[in-house]
């Protein structure tokens, strides 16, 4: 999962940045509206949190101007203003939820992993796929009960699946939404990946679908 | 008319001016009406007396005679009050010559009392008569055939002074009458005056009245030379005034900006690690969190009292943040029913009815199993409780909020609206929103009641000044 963080206060940016990442997203990070507002637009995030007070470009606006250009991605807003008229601007400006500071990291992310479940149409914290469990929650993955140990990447990869599952997710998708935009994007890291992945849960769960991608499917023979 | 007031300040200033004026203009031209009749009296005296003179000095006798024309038929009548005399003054032994009607009785010479002749020669006087009535005399003193070494004598006419008393009076009382209804009918075109020329003022009166119930904004309309600056003048310090506060508030806000993110960044900091020191950082930042919120709520709260005129259709309100809410706890699937008469205001800020409303909703958001209801009434005398205020002289409405969740026991009611208390640590806030709400209601006179609601949760009613 990709998180946009847009936020201009220095500390507080690298706190968010360094929460998400430990929490396994694949994070980038703005510190003023226009900047944010650029990378909103044009790089494919599964959430942002959002500051308001920005400078350049309040938050607000920024969140209008994805919002009138289609870009449908759940929002989270950040704010010192916790009056309710405030959260109602918010709101209406077509944000997802609203968080006061300070705030305590944990609730954030617990909004974060609501908001991106409800994104992907999910609506408990623990997704299942055939055998295998995934708790975003606790970011646990277990195959028949049985705890599996992933790396961050692998972790990430299969979240990834999991919340997209029985879909068809392409090579391009996964690179966009598992890296950070720092990352080196010609390499053939995923397969790499998915190779290791198949290794320590049942290998048939993820299916190569050829030309097109990968898709998580409890039922492969299906397809 | 109040007796503090511009009416009734001109009223009698200028009631006063007449009942002063008239009373001597009335005496003034009663004086001169007297002067006026008096002289022309004295001159019909003096044509009788000069007229008499020459019949009585210049008959070529050698003594006196008494004149043959008549002149007045009076002087035939006894004790008329019309007399004439004519009497030798060097000699004691001629005979006076007397009008038949003053019979026996005689009248006194004024050249004998020394008085001084005026520049015709005659010598006036007010006497009584023999019968005691009050007589004008005028004397002249002459010698036959004006020779002046021959003897002299006193020639007197006198004339009946009640008669010129009378026409006076007479006059008098009536210009008394005329001049008394004159003065009512000036003191009532004062009262006119007064109402109309104070007409503008009501108007601005009423102007200030919908002001303060929230239906204008401004004082509007023309008004005259004089007043008019200070329409502008209202006008202007009613628009400072909303500058101020907002002005306040958006200071306010940016200092909450400014305080809560550094205090997320230590507040984060903190949490990561376990140490006593960072344990007591997180501990205080919390303190100064809380502490921030409510001295921003106070100073928030500060700013506002006394704000003229604002006024606040209820629905507007209610349904940006009913789609808010429905949003915020979308996942729990929230319905929210309204029931918002269109008409129905509050008087006071938006912001803060926003606040109050915002808080008591998103409270029963979170305690509803699916269902939560908002119902705005205004407030009767049926459905008045009176102990939420002492004020009887406002009008009230009642927002009541309920849902359908688990509701509370009286004792937990009890305890709600306390700073900081969170009946439920599992659900998030931070234990200020019923306080916020309680505090607000309270700087507008109003309240909050908890109740159990029909529909199974907590029934919390709202209530607040309306127009």
């Amino acid at each position: 999962m990709r998180v946009l963080v847009v936020e201009d206060d220095n500390d507080l940016n690298r706190q968010l940045v360094g929460a998400l990442s430990d929490a396994g997203y694949a994070v980038d990070s703005a510190t003023d509206g226009e900047e944010g507002h650029f990378l909103g637009d044009t790089e494919p995030y599964d959430l942002v949190v959002l500051d308001i007070g920005l400078p350049k470009m309040d938050g607000i606006s920024v969140l209008e101007e994805w919002r009138r250009a289609d870009r449908k991605m759940p929002v989270i807003i950040l704010t010192a203003r916790d009056r309710w008229s405030d959260k109602v601007a918010g709101m209406d400006a077509g944000a997802d939820d609203y968080l006061a500071k300070p705030f305590h990291m944990e609730e954030l992310l617990a909004r974060i992993r609501a908001q991106v479940r409800r994104a992907s149409g999910h609506a408990s914290a623990e997704l299942t796929c055939g055998s295998v469990q995934l708790d975003t929650k606790t970011s646990r993955v277990t195959c028949d009960g049985q705890q599996i140990k992933l790396t961050s990447h692998e972790y990430r990869l299969l979240s990834y699946l999991m919340h997209h599952n029985e879909r068809v997710v392409s090579r391009t998708e996964l690179v966009e939404h598992l890296y950070d935009q720092d990352f080196d994007r010609d390499s053939n890291t995923i397969e790499v990946f998915i190779g290791r992945l198949r290794k320590k849960i049942p290998a048939d769960i993820i299916e190569t679908v050829r030309g097109l991608g990968y898709r998580m499917s409890s039922s492969p023979d299906e397809a | 008319m109040k007796l503090n007031s511009l009416a009734f300040r001109l009223f009698v200033t200028s009631a006063a001016w007449t009942l002063f004026v008239l009373p001597l203009a009335g005496f003034l031209i009663y004086s001169l009406y007297r002067d006026d009749v008096q002289a022309s009296f004295d001159g019909q005296l003096r044509k009788l007396v000069t007229a008499i003179n020459i019949d009585s000095m210049e008959s070529g006798s050698d003594k006196p005679v008494a004149p043959t024309n008549r002149y007045e038929p009076l002087f035939e009548v006894t004790n008329s009050g019309w007399y004439w005399q004519i009497k030798p003054l060097d000699t004691a032994k001629e005979r006076k010559l007397i009008s038949a009607s003053l019979a026996t009785a005689s009248l006194p010479s004024p050249v004998e009392e020394k008085l001084k002749p005026d520049e015709g020669g005659a010598r006036w006087m007010n006497i009584a008569g023999p019968k005691g009535e009050p007589l004008r005399i005028v004397e002249v003193v002459d010698t036959l055939g004006h020779e002046p070494d021959k003897p002299r004598y006193s020639i007197i006419v006198a004339g009946p002074l009640d008669w010129l008393d009378a026409t006076v009076a007479n006059f008098r009382n009536r210009l008394s009458v005329a001049l008394t209804l004159a003065g009512l009918a000036l003191v009532g075109l004062t009262l006119i005056q007064v109402r109309f020329g104070l007409l503008p003022l009501r108007r601005v009166e009423r102007g200030l009245a919908a002001i303060r119930s929230g239906d204008a904004a401004q004082l509007k309309g023309e008004l005259p030379l004089e007043i008019e600056p200070l329409k502008q003048e209202i006008n202007a310090l009613i628009q400072s005034n909303q500058d101020i506060v907002d002005r306040a508030r958006t200071q306010v806000g940016n200092l909450a900006h400014a305080l809560k993110t550094p205090l997320a960044v230590i507040t984060n900091e903190a949490r990561d690690d376990d140490t006593r020191f960072s344990k007591k950082v997180a501990e205080q930042a919390t303190v100064m969190r809380d502490q921030v919120s409510h001295y921003l709520d106070r100073a928030r709260m500060a700013a506002r009292v006394n704000v003229i005129g604002r006024v606040t259709p209820i629905r507007p309100v209610v349904e940006p943040l009913v789609r808010a809410l429905e949003r915020i706890h979308r996942d729990r699937g929230i319905n929210i029913h309204v029931s918002c008469p269109e008409a129905l205001k509050f008087q006071g800020e938006k912001h803060d009815l926003e606040e109050m409303l915002g808080n008591l909703m998103d409270n029963a958001c979170k305690w509803a199993h699916t269902k939560v209801w908002l119902t705005v009434t205004p407030e009767t005398s049926a459905n008045k409780k009176g102990n939420l205020s002492s004020d009887t002289g406002r009008n009230f409405v009642r927002l009541t909020v309920e849902d359908d969740g688990n509701g509370l026991t009286p004792e937990q009611r009890q305890k709600i609206g306390k700073r900081g208390l969170r009946l439920d640590e599992t659900k998030p806030g931070s234990g200020l929103g019923m306080s916020i709400v309680v505090d607000l209601a309270h700087s507008y006179q109003g309240g909050l009641e908890l109740d159990a609601s029909r529909h199974g949760g907590l029934s919390a009613q709202l209530r607040l000044p309306t127009v």
